[in-house]
């Protein structure tokens, strides 16, 4: 099977081809059961690849390459064929994206067939969901960062159609977009480090630079700059901390993309981008310390503003941040293993999540959580498996978020007690925030009579994923962390001569644990009973922290200032393009040579013309006077006049 | 006898043929000027083919085609005089001018 791993891209690129140009646009189109067959035949095959490795079958990491392009170099006088390689490369890493992006995608669209039925656009939807998946599966899959790239942008198209989905709404039209430039933004930084990466180690393949990076010919300059390249495009990707912007403003396409953005595709990316490259920034540490601190910045920021957010979905996109927040910080941190540990858990428990937001969205169509409460009377599945995966977001103990989480902040702690301090906080944060999800929306009692009286628990296509989810919610972290698996799994890259950290005091773990219940109780007491009248009097006394928080530290304020700022620049330009350029050079030009023309006509039309015909008329009088010499008709005259000519003529020949 | 002494016989020759032309008002006088005119040329060809190519005779045979065109061109000539005579009742040049344009 791992012979066949190309498959695994390729099969849902065909299957989302055939889907939009094989199949009809109708309300039951049968197209969705293409991209769903594709996507299970690669989940299977990612399962009986990691069951290889689980086992010690496989040993990895497994690359194959064939040839690309070549293109003709000529360098220092030496000319030859430069190979470019496309081929696969799967680490442990790999294999286990590979199995949480192909199930995430599979029950998405399983969730989405029942989410999305009677959508006017149903057949476009699971295609491009299908593609989407693709550009992520090619980025896992990839041994050439090159085709990493262009998969990374793929994904970024495939995003820009699946947020602006419902393109005739403002809303989702201006979030699409907004989630396409800030990535882009990011993606300037990642391009600058890949031309960087080609200028210093000639070559693309990660193997191959890996092994540059390790021996330490790459300079720490030139690693530094590469780390910060990768990991501006990272914060793009992943929305860290300055461009998570656009992540809360992509709640607005259908929950199911959300749930796979948040998930398995997208915002994985760019963590899986840093671990990769993870060499890169063991050779930088100031890229390193970097990447630790935007994380933690953005935990805590992100973890913040969720507590304010009344939108339920909004929440859970802070949430996000969050924890990707956790994982950049993790890395950066030293903790590699933690951060992927956290990326697979996180995974399962988010798409849950979204998942199970999408179907409380489905039964009371409305995303504020003020309109909700006592939804576990009317939907039980739907609360329970929200439950256990915000029970494992939160870290609660034996979950699987409480084992990737733990052990972030073991290795946070090595790293900086500080930044354990502050991480910590976050956490916290996280569990409270979460909890005050599920008390607003499940319990208490209903605010609003007649969406709570229509609500009803979702059908089978929408609850049975997200059953198979909680079970990989509570088990997964137990199952990856059991022998230290996750640690030969998700074995980092080591430089020669680096020193092992020292050990975590144990206390950290429990003094976590214990922090979580307080904040849990805390939420409990904030947010029970029907009408929360304790944090409404909290939130009036410190309105101004609030205020700030909603409206997310005023970051897109900052943001659209710069658009502004470019927008004028962009006007400038505009007017000394046209009133200047134009006018002046272009405009100007113009007149001086048609001024020329005019007065290049007037001196043809008055000396060229006129001694041309002059000459004529010369040529005519002439002959008119001399025929006055002659007398008409006399032959011997003319005789004489030949004569005379041809004297002169013979004197002019015979004296020249 | 050199060259340039027939040469000077045969310029004298041309120019009274030429003076005789343009003078005389008489038709016949002019074609009798125009005789003097070919022989001046007949002479000069035999002149050149005697002094500068003694062993040939193209000079001759031109001498002798020129006498023969000068003797046809006669004929014709004094057939348009007796013509004209015939027609006008004069000989002389400065009356007629029928193809005056």
């Amino acid at each position: 099977m791992l012979e066949h791993v190309y498959l695994i891209p390729l099969l849902p690129l065909a299957a989302s081809l055939i889907m939009l140009f094989a199949f009809k646009e109708s309300e039951h189109s049968p197209a969705p059961y293409v991209g769903i067959a594709a996507m299970l035949w690669c989940f299977i095959q990612s399962c009986v690849i990691f069951y290889g490795v689980a086992k010690g079958g496989i040993h990895l990491p497994y690359e194959a390459n064939m040839e690309w392009f070549k293109l003709p170099v000529d360098i220092g006088g030496r000319s030859f064929a430069y190979s470019m390689p496309l081929g696969v490369l799967i680490d442990g890493p790999a294999a286990v994206m590979l199995i949480v992006v192909t199930l995430v995608s599979s029950l998405v669209q399983i969730y989405s067939t029942a989410y999305m039925h009677g959508d006017p656009r149903f057949r476009r939807f699971f295609a491009y969901v299908s593609f989407f998946t693709a550009s992520m599966l090619g980025l896992v899959v990839s041994s050439n960062l090159l085709i990493t790239f262009t998969c990374w942008e793929l994904m970024g198209v495939s995003s820009y159609l699946l947020i602006g989905f419902w393109f005739e709404k403002p809303g989702p039209a201006y979030a699409s977009k907004k989630a396409f430039m800030t990535t882009k933004l990011g993606d300037c930084g990642l391009y600058l480090a890949m031309l960087m990466i080609f200028i210093k180690v000639g070559s693309f393949q990660i193997t191959q630079f890996q092994e540059f990076v390790l021996r330490g010919y790459l300079a720490p300059a030139a690693a530094t700059f590469i780390g910060l390249g990768i990991l501006f495009g990272a914060a793009g990707k992943s929305a860290q901390f300055p461009l998570f912007i656009w992540l809360p403003d992509a709640m607005e396409g259908p929950t199911p993309v959300s749930a796979l953005i948040h998930a398995a595709t997208m915002v994985a990316a760019g963590i899986y981008l840093v671990a990769k490259c993870y060499f890169v920034y063991l050779a930088a540490p100031v890229a390193m310390e970097t990447v630790a601190w935007i994380g933690l910045a953005t935990a805590l920021m992100a973890a913040t503003m969720a507590v304010v957010a009344y939108d339920l979905k909004r929440v859970l996109a802070f949430s996000t941040v969050s924890q990707l927040g956790f994982m950049m910080c993790a890395l950066g941190a030293g903790g590699y293993t933690a951060g992927l540990f956290h990326l697979t858990t996180h995974a399962f428990f988010k798409a849950l999540l979204f998942l199970g937001a999408g179907s409380v969205i489905h039964a009371v169509h409305t995303n504020d959580m003020r309109e909700m409460g006592n939804l576990s009377k009317k939907m039980p599945i739907t609360f329970l498996t929200m439950l256990i995966a915000t029970c494992a977001i939160s870290g609660i103990p034996f979950l699987s978020g409480w084992y990737s989480k733990d052990m972030i902040l073991e290795k946070v702690y090595e790293h900086s007690p500080v930044m354990w301090g502050l991480l910590a906080f976050a956490a916290m944060l996280t569990a409270f925030y979460m909890f005050r999800l599920i008390f607003l929306t499940f319990t208490g009692t209903e605010r609003d009579h007649e969406k709570f009286h229509h609500a009803h628990e979702s059908e089978y296509p929408m609850t049975v994923p997200l059953m198979i989810l909680a079970v990989l919610a509570v088990v997964s972290g137990a199952a990856l962390a059991h022998n230290g698996f996750v640690s030969t799994l998700f074995a980092a890259p080591v430089l020669p001569g680096a020193k092992e950290a020292a050990e975590a005091p144990a206390w950290i773990g429990w003094a976590m644990t214990a922090g979580v219940f307080v904040s849990i109780a805390f939420s409990y007491f904030l947010y029970r009973g029907p009408e929360f009248k304790t944090a409404e009097s909290l939130k009036s006394t410190f309105k101004p922290v609030f205020n700030m928080l909603e409206q997310r530290y005023g970051f897109d304020a900052v943001f659209l200032g710069l658009v502004a700022v470019c927008d004028g620049i962009a006007r400038v330009s505009y007017w000394i393009d046209s009133e200047v350029i134009d006018k002046v050079f272009v405009d100007g030009w113009g007149l001086l040579m048609q001024i020329w023309a005019h007065i290049s006509e007037l001196f043809d039309q008055l000396f060229i013309d006129k001694t041309v015909d002059g000459f004529g008329g010369l040529s005519v009088d002439l002959g008119v006077a001399l025929r006055v010499l002659v007398r008409e008709g006399q032959v011997q005259e003319y005789l004489m006049y030949v004569a005379i000519a041809v004297s002169l003529i013979a004197v002019l020949i015979l004296f020249r | 006898m050199t060259l340039s002494a027939y040469l000077v016989v045969s310029g004298i020759l041309f120019l009274l043929g030429i003076f005789g032309a343009l003078t005389r008002r008489n038709i016949i006088g002019i074609l009798m000027s125009v005789e003097l005119m070919f022989n001046a040329a007949n002479l000069n060809l035999a002149a050149f083919n005697r002094f500068l190519h003694p062993g040939g005779v193209a000079g001759q045979c031109l001498a002798l085609f020129i006498i023969t065109i000068a003797a046809a061109e006669v004929v014709v000539g004094l057939a348009l005089v007796l013509a004209i005579n015939r027609n006008t009742d004069t000989v002389y040049v400065e009356e007629f001018n029928l193809l005056k344009g």
